[in-house]
């Protein structure tokens, strides 16, 4: 398999794993795509971004792998009360990879998380659903 | 002198409601209410929002605005309400986006709804 879906197989299991203030069922998709009423339970779905490819030293290169975690779930009501357990758990995850090594694929290490969709307002006010997004960057040298 | 527009629209509006309608089920937490609706429109979509694409039915229903009432009092549809659509045994419930009337003299709402749900009925 490619390095990206390891690492991605990888993220699923630490998530899977892992205890967060809610529970989390992760799945790695190529394709992610779900239909509005499937989204009443929490969806977590990881998918392989980006990979960019740079020199390190003479005899090996550094590739930097990014993979997104979208934390996504239909609300009722949409209230703080209702929305901030959502934002809190993108933050656990966050929390959850920083600077730690992937126990299924030590070879890369964490670079940085970045929450590229705090949280989307379209799919708020459209859909009346709640999607975060990070993005995850790991480091291996080849 | 009464608007001659206004009566034409009013009558069609009845006409709509007698003869191109069906029931359903509108409710808003505990409250419901059943009303004559036309399927205004149903389209399929797809946002294609970061990482993750959602599929969504969009289906608008027109209600005389005479007829919504809830717990006894006439009222304007509210996001999060629900419309219940029974068909060949399977309840799809819609869920209220937004609302507004469609035609200039308030006579009917056009409540536009998404599918969130199917049930067994």
């Amino acid at each position: 398999m490619a390095v990206i879906t390891d690492i991605a197989d990888a993220i699923v299991a630490e998530l899977n794993a892992a205890t967060f203030s809610q529970p989390v069922a992760a799945e790695r998709h190529y394709l992610p795509q779900f239909e509005l009423k499937e989204m009443q339970t929490l969806h977590v779905t990881v998918v392989p971004k980006t990979v960019v490819l740079a020199s390190s030293d003479r005899s090996r290169s550094q590739r930097d792998y990014s993979i997104d975690v979208a934390v996504q779930k239909k609300f009722e009501t949409g209230d703080n009360a209702e929305l901030d357990p959502l934002l809190a758990l993108v933050e656990q995850i966050a929390d959850h990879f920083r600077g730690r090594r992937l126990a299924s694929f030590p070879d890369a290490a964490w670079l940085k998380t970045e929450q590229t969709v705090l949280y989307a307002p379209e799919h708020i006010d459209e859909l009346r659903q709640f999607t975060s997004v990070l993005t995850l960057t790991y480091r291996v040298l080849r | 002198m009464a608007d001659l527009l206004e009566r034409g629209s009013r009558w069609l509006e009845d006409q709509r409601t007698k003869h191109c309608t069906r029931d359903v089920n509108y409710v808003r937490g505990a409250a419901s209410a059943v009303v004559r609706a036309t399927v205004g429109r149903t389209e399929f979509k797809t946002d294609d929002g970061e990482t993750v694409r959602i599929e969504f039915t969009d289906r608008d229903f027109l209600v005389l605005s005479t007829d919504l009432v809830l717990a006894g009092s006439s009222t304007t549809p509210e996001r999060g309400d629900k419309v219940r659509e029974t068909q060949d045994g399977t309840v799809y419930v819609f869920e209220v986006m937004d609302w507004r009337y469609s035609d200039p003299y308030r006579q009917t709402l056009r409540i536009e709804t998404k599918l969130v749900g199917t049930e067994t009925a």
